[in-house]
């Protein structure tokens, strides 16, 4: 249970329903035991003949046990998942904040990829574990513990054998089932990702595929994956159903050896026949429940690794914060020097010996192709991501003494994509004070959406925004913050250039006594910036103002060149 | 659900056996019965000795055995008829994905399309794995064992035929009641669980605007709406169960009741009877809350079939191909009369009338939305025409053999893409045939790609695309022009980039592209002046129609939308210049 530990502390916040469940399993479990058991009885006194006051109050009995049977497997149902369902809020919650703990550039890197699709799964599927995993066993061993005990007071051999059958069925068959499915779920995860690659290969690339005359060539290597996936799927399910035979060929081998023994027992007048029935009864009924072990193998395995992957240990550095520089509230100076940086699983350098400086209140332009390392200079300066070697400073302070948070929130970021929540235009300027509606109103006018009101709905993701119009929102949100520092990443890409323009001048306007670096790819409107850096390759090739770049026809000028030579 | 219909129908012989292995299953249910009832009446009223029993209970160990043998390969079957099943539906989808026109089976949505193929076939499996093995076994089993039961005793299996509809029947009540809010709420949940993975990819900006600690309320609050919406539908499910469990344990107490009575009372009922119907009796009702259980994942599978059912009615169409092979190489080319639309009343292109000289080099030049890209398709005939004819070196577009055509096309897109798989291999793919790695260095030099592979430890051998090394967009351009490089083609089309490619790609394409074209018929959708002052011939479309076509200086004289085209272009550039 070691692997579980940090899904159990969540669990047992909800004591009340986990331990109401149990008893209600347990009663639900033990009255369907004891319905059979009395109705057995009841036949056998029956044909020997007994008052009919004795037969009615066991047929009342039955019914009295039925009806209780119903309605504790309803309160068990309805405690199991109560529990169930707000131990995956305690999750949630519980990972998120472990998130927060975390160092800024884990975290950045936590959201590329499907990752964070996978974690959100790996939730869901934990809600298996309080439902399969943890509880039927126990009710489980107390049912079966109770029906021994019970069987006990008439005959010891007849109780050995459901201790035997408990044994197989609650330990033997699933630790070896268990042991199996790690490396079928390695395989069938293994084959998915291959046939994921072939269709996606095959989608994605159907155009150059066509013309360089391999399309058949990939439809048979999607074939062979398609039948490699679902053959190791079938696979699985048979091991599923070898499993669920297996239990219940268990079942019957028992209640076979209860009627041969009992059988031998009253033969031979160590037993009375009167209570045949009742055993035989009992040993079907009490096996039925074992069919919540033959699937436990599976969800233990599955759950086994989405615990692991959700409560990792590993990198939680907890940076501790108090030795941390706060950043004063002044204009902002930052500097590199020989700065490199190279993301993870990558060959080559994303910024190569990086020097630049960049003056408080000073107005900065990166342009360059994209993948030159443009957006990774601003990500080094957020500190979302940190540098391979060399210094990178803000007021010269080095950033790795800097608290983060400080830096943030003198900070007004605009990225290439900016996230958006569920809710409202107004719920995603994200106002950190309290702002009247008029500077609401004026800053969606200044951003160029002034076709929007306050309270218009915004879906998953800004789903149901434009790519511009997400950019305009992303820009009224940074206008609304006080900061010494903009970091614009291509803000208006999507935007036509007469909105660009406005948009940008808007910016411009906010930020006249602030530092303010803006990465583009496109040439325009650069004529009064400063200082431009051109870089190529990750590294710098050219610096300088507007016009000292176009005087000296070196890179900027051929950019420019070709920028003019294309039809827009 | 006449996919999932026609499918089962293919395996019509596994129904079948489906089918006869329920009735034995049936069988071994009523003998096991039998036999018990049989020893515990020998050994409790009979007193027989150990070893006269022991006949009786050797036969029963078979019948277990048989039952559960049966139960299994029941088991087996169904799984054998998913497999098939997802098998068959994904090369189905694939196939029908790739006969559609080529605009809807590329453009965005491939994700979608892909997550179709993967895990919505997926949902398929509970149809044939759980439902149509149960709903057979559910059909079969309690017909048996009440038809048994009725040869037995008549009162009791009144009892049964009275009292199981009431399951069905509440059922459908609770259904019918419940059906509509639950979808509702359905829709509610799969909206909750979007809002964590929501927060999550917000992180970074919700940490960067400060309000990182506000988001935890938000979670913990639509967690527990979540909570409350799933135990709503849930109260549904857990009610008809409960509402299933309680009408069996009536009926079987009813049947209890019935047959004591007949023991002691009126004694017209033998203990062999009685306790044999005992134990059949809740065998009817087990099947039939399998039936129950299936039905819900069955449900679920019938949606996912439906889903897969509406891409396979998408319209398909397909280019036609005879077996002629192309005249004389470089092509030339002649429009007349094309027309294309993915909708009759907006055609894409319309009555399209041009010749392109073999050799020559035409650039097509339009606003964006004017057809550009689809025109460029028509000429790769990777869409087809749909009025008017197309003709390669004088044979008609449909006469030409595929293989034969595509051996001489190259087609250099915006956004080529990476195969996962080496830089050789992604090369080498321009070829049908095998290809030297000097071939490929040969290529990759004209192409500008050497210092990229000289500088990568594993060189030409170095894994790129899906799971490999990221390449950036200039890097993939020139990759793409290797590729035709290897290919030696009669025939380019070249999409010419808009923005974003560093300089040596530029410098690069505007070389070697006219390298590559010395020899072959070459036709740009251009966004550059100098590719389109160079172009022997430009075709000027507008809104789906070819306005003008001749040499730069032709148009600039006669066609005003050309001048503007390139000339408010040339007029912001230069006074920003100076």
């Amino acid at each position: 249970m070691n692997d579980f530990s940090g899904i159990m502390k969540q669990l047992m916040k909800e004591k009340r329903d986990v331990i109401l469940t149990i008893i209600l399993g347990f009663i639900a479990g033990i009255a369907a035991v004891g319905l059979f058991a009395a109705s057995g009885y009841l036949l056998s006194q029956a044909a020997l003949g007994v008052p009919i006051y004795a037969l009615t109050i066991v047929i009342a009995l039955v019914k009295l046990l039925g009806f209780t049977r119903a309605i504790t497997r309803y309160g068990e149902r309805y405690f199991s998942h109560r529990a169930t369902f707000t131990m995956l809020s305690h999750i949630r919650v519980t990972f998120f904040k472990n998130l927060l703990k975390r160092s800024p550039a884990t975290m950045h890197r936590f959201r590329s990829g499907d990752l964070l699709s996978r974690i959100v799964a790996d939730v869901e599927s934990l809600q298996n574990f309080f439902l399969r995993i943890f509880y039927p066993p126990i009710v489980l061993a107390l049912i079966f513990l109770s029906t021994i005990l019970f069987t006990m007071f008439f005959s010891v051999w007849i109780a050995i054998l459901l201790v035997v059958g408990m044994i197989l069925s609650m330990t033997v068959l699933p630790a070896f089932f268990a042991a199996r499915q790690r490396q079928i779920d390695q395989n069938i995860h293994k084959q998915r990702s291959d046939l994921s690659e072939q269709v996606t290969e095959y989608l994605f690339g159907f155009r150059d595929l066509k013309v360089h005359q391999q399309l058949i060539k990939q439809e048979e290597q999607f074939k062979r994956a398609n039948d490699q996936y679902v053959e190791a799927q079938g696979f699985n399910q048979q091991q599923d159903l070898t499993s669920q035979t297996l239990d219940g060929l268990i079942g019957l081998l028992i209640a076979w050896l209860v009627l041969a023994v009992g059988g031998y027992l009253i033969s031979t007048d160590q037993l009375n026949g009167v209570f045949l029935a009742m055993f035989m009864l009992i040993t079907l009924t009490v096996f039925e429940n074992t069919g919540a072990m033959s699937v436990f193998p599976q969800y233990w395995e599955d759950n086994k690794q989405a615990a692991a992957r959700i409560f990792s240990k590993e990198d939680q550095s907890n940076q501790s914060s108090h030795n941390l520089i706060n950043l004063s509230e002044t204009p902002i100076e930052i500097s590199f020097e020989n700065v490199r940086f190279i993301y993870p699983n990558e060959p080559r350098l994303a910024l190569q010996d990086l020097n630049l400086l960049i003056k408080p209140g000073s107005k900065t332009a990166i342009v360059g192709a994209s993948g030159s390392g443009k957006s990774t200079i601003l990500q080094l300066i957020l500190a979302l991501e940190q540098a391979k070697s060399g210094a990178v400073q803000i007021n010269g302070h080095p950033i790795e003494a800097i608290n983060p948070e400080s830096i943030w929130k003198q900070t007004n970021t605009v990225l290439q994509e900016s996230h958006f929540f569920h809710g409202t235009i107004r719920e995603n300027l994200l106002p950190l004070r309290e702002l009247s509606e008029n500077q609401l109103a004026e800053a969606l006018l200044q951003a160029g959406l002034e076709g929007f009101s306050l309270d218009d709905p915004v879906y998953e993701a800004g789903a149901n925004l434009s790519g511009g119009e997400k950019q305009r929102l992303a820009i009224a949100r940074a206008l609304l913050r006080k900061a010494n520092l903009w970091l614009l990443d291509e803000p208006t890409s999507s935007l036509d250039g007469i909105t660009s323009k406005q948009v940008m001048d808007s910016i411009f306007t906010a930020a006249e006594f602030n530092t303010l670096i803006y990465v583009s790819h496109n040439l325009k409107g650069l004529e009064d910036m400063d200082q431009i850096i051109v870089l190529d390759r990750g590294q710098i090739v050219e610096s300088g103002t507007y016009s000292e770049l176009i005087n000296q026809r070196g890179h900027f000028y051929q950019l420019k060149q070709i920028e003019k030579d294309t039809l827009t | 659900m006449s996919l999932l219909k026609d499918l089962v129908k293919q395996q019509r012989q596994k129904l079948m056996i489906l089918t006869i292995i329920s009735v034995m299953l049936a069988a071994t249910i009523v003998v096991q019965a039998y036999l018990i009832v049989q020893i515990i009446y020998e050994i409790f009223l009979n007193n027989a000795t150990f070893h006269s029993i022991l006949p009786h209970l050797g036969f029963l160990a078979f019948v277990m055995l048989l039952r559960t043998l049966t139960n299994h390969i029941n088991g087996r079957i169904g799984i054998q008829m998913t497999t098939q099943a997802k098998r068959v539906f994904r090369v189905k989808i694939l196939d029908h994905l790739s006969k559609q026109p080529l605009e809807r089976s590329t453009q965005g949505q491939s994700g979608k399309k892909v997550s179709m193929i993967l895990d919505v076939v997926e949902e398929v499996d509970g149809y044939f794995s759980q439902y149509l093995p149960k709903n057979i076994q559910a059909l079969t089993i309690p017909l048996v064992l009440l038809i048994v039961i009725f040869t037995q005793n008549v009162t009791s299996g009144l009892i049964i035929l009275i009292t199981a509809p009431f399951i069905p029947l509440f059922m459908a009540l609770i259904g019918i009641k419940t059906k509509k809010k639950s979808e509702e709420q359905l829709n509610e949940l799969s909206a909750f669980s979007g809002q964590f993975l929501d927060s999550l990819k917000g992180l970074t900006t919700l940490k960067l605007f400060g309000r990182a600690e506000n988001e935890v309320g938000k979670i913990e609050a639509s967690s527990i709406r979540f909570r409350e919406a799933t135990m709503g539908v849930l109260a549904v499910a857990f009610t008809s169960s409960f509402m299933m469990e309680l009408i069996s344990m009536l009926s079987v107490g009813l049947i209890a009741l019935e047959l004591s009575l007949g023991l002691i009372i009126f004694e017209n009922i033998a203990f062999t009877t009685a306790f044999f119907i005992l134990l059949l009796a809740p065998e009817f009702f087990v099947a039939l809350k399998d039936l129950s259980s299936a039905f819900h994942t069955g449900r679920e599978s019938m949606t996912a079939a439906k889903k897969i059912e509406e891409v396979l009615a998408e319209p398909t169409e397909q280019i036609t191909w005879g077996n002629q092979s192309i005249e004389s190489l470089p092509p030339s080319i002649t429009l007349e009369e094309v027309s294309f639309y993915y909708d009759e009343d907006h055609p894409t292109l319309q009555n399209l009338n041009a010749t392109i000289e073999a050799n020559s080099h035409v650039a097509i030049v339009g606003k964006s939305g004017a057809g550009k890209t689809t025109l460029l398709n028509i000429f790769t005939r990777m869409l087809p025409v749909h009025t008017g004819q197309l003709f390669i070196s004088g044979t008609p577009q449909n006469q030409l053999n595929e293989d034969e055509w595509f051996k001489h096309v190259s087609y250099i897109t915006q956004h080529p893409y990476i195969f996962a798989g080496t830089i050789y291999d992604n090369i080498a793919m321009g070829k049908n045939r095998h290809v030297t790695k000097e071939e490929v260095m040969q290529a990759a030099k004209w192409s500008g790609l050497t210092d990229l592979i000289l500088s990568l430890e594993e060189g030409i051998d170095t894994l790129v695309g899906e799971g490999g090394r990221g390449l950036s967009g200039g890097e993939k351009q020139r990759l793409a022009l290797a590729r035709a490089f290897i290919k030696k083609p009669s025939l380019i089309l070249f999409d010419e980039p808009t923005t974003g490619l560093d300089l040596k790609t530029e410098q690069t394409l505007k070389q070697s592209i006219n390298e590559l074209a010395k020899n072959a018929t070459m036709i740009t959708v251009a966004h550059r002046l100098h590719t389109i002052k160079q172009a022997d011939q430009i075709l000027l479309l507008d809104q789906g129609q070819l306005l003008a076509k001749g040499t730069h200086e032709e148009l600039l004289k006669k066609e005003p939308t050309y001048r503007e085209l390139v000339g408010v272009n040339q007029k912001t550039g230069g006074m920003r210049h100076e």
